[in-house]
């Protein structure tokens, strides 16, 4: 097998260096001709062959191209084609560097300044891409009133966010949840804070260390292949010129419903350095500091419960970023990268859990701390040589959530009430002197502490070797990966209950947060004060009394730890044939995981009997076929069509080995780590038409077939445990399982544009998009039992909107900017329930923002945002929309402040 | 260095910014939590002839530091303490040294011996004056028990007391060295004096009225399989007790068993006992309303629990018993039941 790859290699590397004896190469970078900043996607040509290449993200670019005299044209969207002639000898390494001038005259005056410019950036870049790809520039992302990467992305056609507490947290892409997806920074995947889970929460990301976000929808060989949605990169800045650039912002805001303000800044230092500038350093700090707040009321459908909700949090996000290379000369250059971001959320939540069937009342406070890091550290470089292009790179990534507090406690009162869930989105509420804190006695007070962390060490290569095929240019590329991960969940609870002579609630309650809740429909009273309670805990210890038992529980069945590494490879080529470039490939990836955690054991009379130590591990094996074709209709119009393979890793919830068994209800559950990826072949086609004047309008089907569609199985009747020697029988096991199918299609459509086209209308633009999805998933039918285990049931995949769209109206003048923006989030299936009855869905909501800026000149201007104007709640139902169990409200929130550029 | 000093300083005041140690308490747990000694019950109550009565000062349980226990255990202290306890709240009599008459304290080495086997002293101090006192509990000890002699005569009379008679005790504080030990200083144990012309004592079914006998089968066996099968020749005698907080139902069979305790052997009258908790008891009257909660093992080891519910009427010595018990959804007849003191 070694003797085959050697000769393989050795016969790629002869066919190279034939195809380039008569060869050289340009490089160089492309930028604004008046204010020097690079034009990311930019199109450089060999005037009248199909030799092309794209400019990045810092207005660089490089292409073999065959020795002469030969014109090249350079081409980008807002901007005059530029044509100029260049004479290469043969291996030769030409430097061209082009400043290319705006076409103002042919736009009647209209600016191409701000959000046209972002605009023009990823529109360019996005019509050069090789795959079906969104792209969001850093300007871009600065027009909406996005202040982490999550809402940067909702604007995306075809992404849908998750919310908490008003502000966008998880990703989802075409209807896929978000375990579908996979999140990188500057191009290798980031571990999660997170326990359970693989995905990131991007609410932790601030969208100002950005420089681009690139959202592909159809996968390339050289990509990571575990993405069934997409993949979403989050590409850091890095320094671009020799004059230090330092631009930044500061600002403040306020949220309405907390009365609270908000404070945020953000500073960044870039320059180049040396008489060639081969030294570029950049680094970019930010912060953000917001007090926010929920009114949120909750019903249990089952047991006939309401709750009341008051919310009060602090979240912060500091993002610190920096990058440093250094190009030895025009072949070769090594970078290292460097991106650190901490998101808090302190949380304090008083509650009030109206139980009529039991004739109590509860009311409780929560306090707890959460912080979540990640850090990504990328060293690497990149080599240009006369036959092949050689990059490579290392990358330690972590990511870390810690909760050193999460403090619960609750007293019960005996208080009989009355609910009347009539008009479910406003229940009535009737319990007498239900705020009269002293008829509240201590129940529990519950202490936690969580820690989960996630490491990953990556190791990469990339070889390009580039050919001719008759006149028509190509290149080989192949590579490979390694990834060493390691994650693991370890928890602390200490719960306490009335040893005897803990005092009622009045002697620990405290000032209400806000003058009203939930528009004054529902009294809160004073709210227990947990710090007071925990202040008496600490003077009385021997009024409390430690449930041991609860705590061997809950440290023993969610902690675990857990290792996943793999190793993967691809071989693609990409083969221009005139208008049409085909790219194609395969990729190899094999992962091999291993996991510890524990086996609850609860006997017949409901105590834990035993915790006894399980462990499981898996390898499989994925080889994934890709095929892109791009056919440029017109230089401004392509046709793209797709046809890749790609899976998704299961959640680590589902496969850790833990394992639970109440032998009192005759009901367990177990992890599966067995569990296999859920596979995809991924159906795309894609028109795209660009607008010289910068614009776009698209529309694109797709279509995708999910094998191994993973679904929670309830095996009746089963011994247990799964596997090994059987200590009980008769048990109905839940269990994450493979075997059904799923599919997913849809359609999206975009259009973007100035309108230009209407004289009065000229400084207008609008930015406009529309996904429509449809899926299916099989799994057992929920009125299944053991005599029928094997009944099916069709259902849409949890977290697919039908439809989803953005639309955005702004108003573009010389010093004046004003943009509204509307996102809609269709209903979608949240929480797959016991039966159709009980699934949970969000309701579909409708955010209106708004923004808008003055500039007092070039480099200083002011800036203006209103959030959820509308004062949009969150809504889930059960069931039916009748039947509303949660409504969540937010209120409003701005902010405003200065921007410059130095 | 100063650009350094600007920074630590700014990151400082971001981190603050966080809110992270805002107003907030940081717990006492795990190995900082510290030991509690309290009251092992919540009370007890004898006949008003007894002539003594103890109660028990125990440790929480704890975690287990080797993990073997996961329902935690108690982790003796690891040298001596002194616990201060305090009688109190005293009812029906005015003098606590009328009473109480002397007092000592001791703990169980194993099944078969105490520490005052062993001439083991806890420096039990009790001042009769005062109702306060004093004890050691010893390193490597779970539970010790502080017993008073009482007065058997002071409220031994042939009369019904609707009054109660009664006191309180509390742990009112410990001196420990350097462990961390604390009391619950807020339970009490409270001592009832119980009236033996009321509905506590013994009383005796006759075996050999075959109409008793039978309804007493007919309403016990309906929880125990062993009563059912009974028959008035296996029986020497039935009794039934009211005791604090409890009934027992007690059968002792002809049949013997050789009963071996601390080394010795003795052949005794096998018996079978029936208990069960008190729900509800009109015991400041000479009739009144009953109900009573019990719970029967089975074989997989789940736990079924029982009521009996119905009145009592004490005429003369005599205690008729109107009864009718529920267990996994069967029900007896109301039965009557008429036993004698």
């Amino acid at each position: 097998m070694k003797l085959r790859m050697l000769l393989f290699g050795i016969l790629l590397l002869m066919f190279g260096n034939a195809a380039m004896a008569q060869r050289g190469i340009i490089k160089g970078r492309i930028t604004d001709h008046k204010s020097k900043e690079p034009l990311t996607g930019a199109t450089v040509v060999v005037t009248g062959t199909s030799n092309a290449t794209a400019t990045d993200l810092n207005g660089a670019y490089q292409f073999y191209v065959n020795s002469g005299t030969l014109n090249l044209t350079v081409r980008y969207l807002g901007y005059q084609d530029t044509t100029l002639t260049v004479k290469l000898n043969s291996d030769e390494l030409k430097v061209l560097n082009i400043a290319m001038s705006g076409r103002q005259r042919n736009l009647n005056d209209v600016i191409i300044t701000g959000y046209t410019q972002g605009q023009a950036k990823a529109l360019n870049q996005q019509k050069n891409a090789d795959n079906i790809k969104n792209i969001i520039a850093a300007d871009q992302i600065g027009r909406f009133p996005d202040p982490n990467a999550a809402e940067a992305l909702q604007r995306v056609p075809g992404v849908n966010i998750e919310r908490d507490q008003g502000e966008g947290r998880y990703v989802s892409i075409r209807g896929l949840a978000p375990q579908f997806t996979n999140m990188s920074i500057n191009g290798e995947q980031i571990p999660s804070p997170e326990a359970d889970v693989r995905f990131v929460a991007l609410d932790a990301i601030p969208s100002d260390q950005l420089a681009s976000i690139e959202v592909s929808k159809a996968l390339t060989p050289d990509m990571d292949g575990d993405a069934i949605g997409g993949a979403i990169n989050l590409v850091t800045r890095t320094a671009q010129s020799k004059n230090a650039a330092i631009s930044g912002s500061f600002g403040g805001g306020h949220n309405n419903l907390m009365g609270k303000p908000n404070l945020q800044g953000q500073l960044q230092y870039g320059q180049r350095f040396g008489k060639d500038e081969k030294l570029g350093l950049l680094l970019n700090g930010n912060y953000y500091h917001n007090d926010l707040g929920s009114d949120n009321i909750e019903r249990d459908l089952d047991d006939n419960e309401l709750e009341l909700r008051d919310y009060a949090l602090t979240r912060t996000r500091l993002g610190l970023s920096s990058s440093m290379d250094y190009r030895f000369n025009n072949h070769h250059e090594v970078y290292f990268k460097g991106l650190y971001s901490r998101f808090t959320d302190r949380e304090q939540r008083r509650r009030y859990v109206f139980k009529p069937e039991d004739g109590e009342i509860e009311k409780l406070m929560k306090d707890r701390f959460e912080s979540q890091s990640v850090l990504s550290l990328n060293a690497g470089a990149k080599h240009t040589f006369t036959n092949l292009l050689v990059d490579y790179e290392m990358q330690y990534s972590y990511g870390e959530q810690d909760t050193p507090y999460d403090n619960e406690a609750a007293f019960i009162a005996e208080i009989p009430s009355v609910l009347d869930f009539t008009n479910s989105r406003s229940p009535k509420l009737t319990a007498a002197d239900y705020t009269n804190n002293s008829l509240y006695g201590f129940d529990e007070i519950g202490y936690g502490n969580t820690m989960a962390k996630d490491k990953n060490l990556t190791a990469k290569f990339n070889v390009g070797v580039p050919y001719k095929l008759g006149d028509n240019d190509g290149m080989i590329k192949f590579g490979a990966k390694v990834r060493s991960k390691r994650k693991s969940f370890h928890i602390r609870q200490n719960t306490f209950e009335n040893l005897g002579g803990v005092p009622n609630l009045n002697a620990f309650d405290g000032d209400p947060v806000k003058d009203q809740f939930y528009f004054g429909r529902y009294a809160m009273g004073r709210p227990l004060a947990i710090n007071k309670l925990m202040t008496y805990f600490n003077s009385n210890p021997g009024q409390f009394e430690l449930q041991v038992e609860d705590k061997a529980i809950d440290e023993a069945l969610e902690a675990y730890t857990a290792k996943e590494d793999l190793v993967a490879g691809y071989l693609m080529a990409k083969q221009q044939f005139n208008k049409l470039m085909v790219l194609g490939g395969v990729r190899y990836e094999r992962t091999k995981v291993t996991y510890n955690s524990s086996d609850v054991v609860i006997d017949e009379s409901g105590d834990l009997d035993q915790i006894v130590p399980v462990s499981g591990s898996s390898n499989y094996d994925f080889i994934l076929p890709q095929l892109h074709l791009k056919y440029e209709l017109t230089p401004l119009s392509n046709l793209r069509a797709a046809l890749t393979w790609s899976y998704a890793r299961p959640n680590f919830a589902e496969i850790i080995p833990a394992q639970e068994i109440n032998r009192e209800d005759r009901e367990a559950s177990a992890g599966n780590p067995a569990l296999q990826p859920v596979s995809a072949i991924n159906y795309d086609l894609m028109y795209e038409h660009y607008f010289g004047s910068v614009g776009i309008v698209s529309a694109g089907l797709f279509y995708k077939r999910l094998d191994d569609f993973i679904y929670k199985r309830i095996l009746y009747n089963s011994p247990y445990p799964l596997t090994g020697v059987p200590t009980a029988t008769g048990i109905d096991v839940t269990q994450a399982q493979n075997g059904n199918d799923a599919n997913v299609k849809g359609l999206e459509v975009a259009f973007q544009r100035r309108l230009t086209f209407i004289p009065l209308l000229k400084d207008f633009s609008v930015y406009l998009n529309y996904t429509y999805t449809h899926s299916k998933a099989q799994i057992q039918n929920r009125n299944a039992g053991s005599e029928n285990a094997n009944a099916t049931e069709e259902i849409r995949l949890p977290g697919q909107s039908a439809n989803v769209g953005n639309a955005s109206l702004a108003y573009e003048g010389k010093r004046f900017s004003l943009r509204s923006s509307l996102n809609f989030n269709g209903s979608f299936l949240s929480e797959v329930g016991g039966s159709k009855e009980l699934d949970i869905f969000m309701k579909s909501r409708l955010q209106l923002d708004a923004s808008g800026s003055i500039s007092i000149n070039s480099r200083i201007k002011f800036f203006a945002e209103v959030m959820n104007i509308t004062n949009q709640p969150l809504e889930l139902y059960q069931g039916d929309q009748s039947q509303t169990i949660q409504r969540e409200f937010y209120s409003f929130w701005s902010r405003f402040g200065i921007k410059f550029h130095l | 260095m100063k650009p350094l000093i600007y920074l630590l300083f700014a990151v400082m005041l971001l981190t603050a910014c966080e809110k992270k140690n805002h107003d907030l308490i940081t717990p006492t747990l795990e190995a900082d939590f510290p030991q509690i000694l309290l009251l092992s019950d919540e009370g007890d109550g004898d006949l008003e002839d007894e002539d003594k009565f103890s109660f028990k000062i125990r440790l929480a349980d704890r975690v287990d530091p080797e993990g073997k226990e996961l329902g935690g255990k108690i982790t003796p202290l690891t040298e001596d303490v002194t616990v201060h306890f305090e009688v109190s709240s005293f009812k029906g009599f005015t003098s606590l040294s009328a009473y109480l008459l002397a007092a000592k304290a001791y703990y169980e080495v194993d099944d078969c011996s105490t520490s005052e086997d062993q001439n083991i002293d806890l420096h039990l101090v009790f001042d009769p004056m005062t109702g306060k006192g004093s004890v050691t509990f010893p390193k490597g000890v779970e539970e010790i028990e502080v017993e008073f002699e009482t007065s058997e005569d002071l409220f031994d009379d042939d009369i019904f007391n609707a009054n109660a008679r009664s006191l309180e005790i509390r742990l009112t504080s410990v001196d420990a060295k350097s462990q961390k030990v604390v009391v619950n200083d807020q339970n009490t144990f409270k001592y009832l004096v119980l009236d033996d012309e009321g509905i506590y004592g013994e009383y005796e079914l006759d075996v050999n009225n075959q109409e008793q006998f039978q309804r007493y089968i007919n309403l016990f066996g309906l929880v125990n399989d062993d009563v059912k099968n009974l028959k008035p020749a296996d029986v020497e005698e039935i009794k039934i007790e009211f005791q604090y907080g409890e009934l027992k139902a007690v059968i002792t069979l002809k049949e013997t068993e050789e009963v071996e305790e601390c080394g010795e052997v003795e052949t005794v009258n096998k018996e079978i006992e029936i208990e069960a908790e008190f729900e509800e008891l009109e015991d400041d009257a000479e009739s009144g309303e009953l109900e009573f909660v019990g719970e029967v093992e089975l074989d997989n080891g789940l736990k079924e629990e029982f009521t009996y519910k119905g009145s009592f009427k004490l005429v003369e010595g005599q205690l008729e018993l109107i009864l009718q018990g529920e267990y996994k959804g069967d029900e007896t007849a109301e039965i009557t039941l008429n036993l004698n003191k």
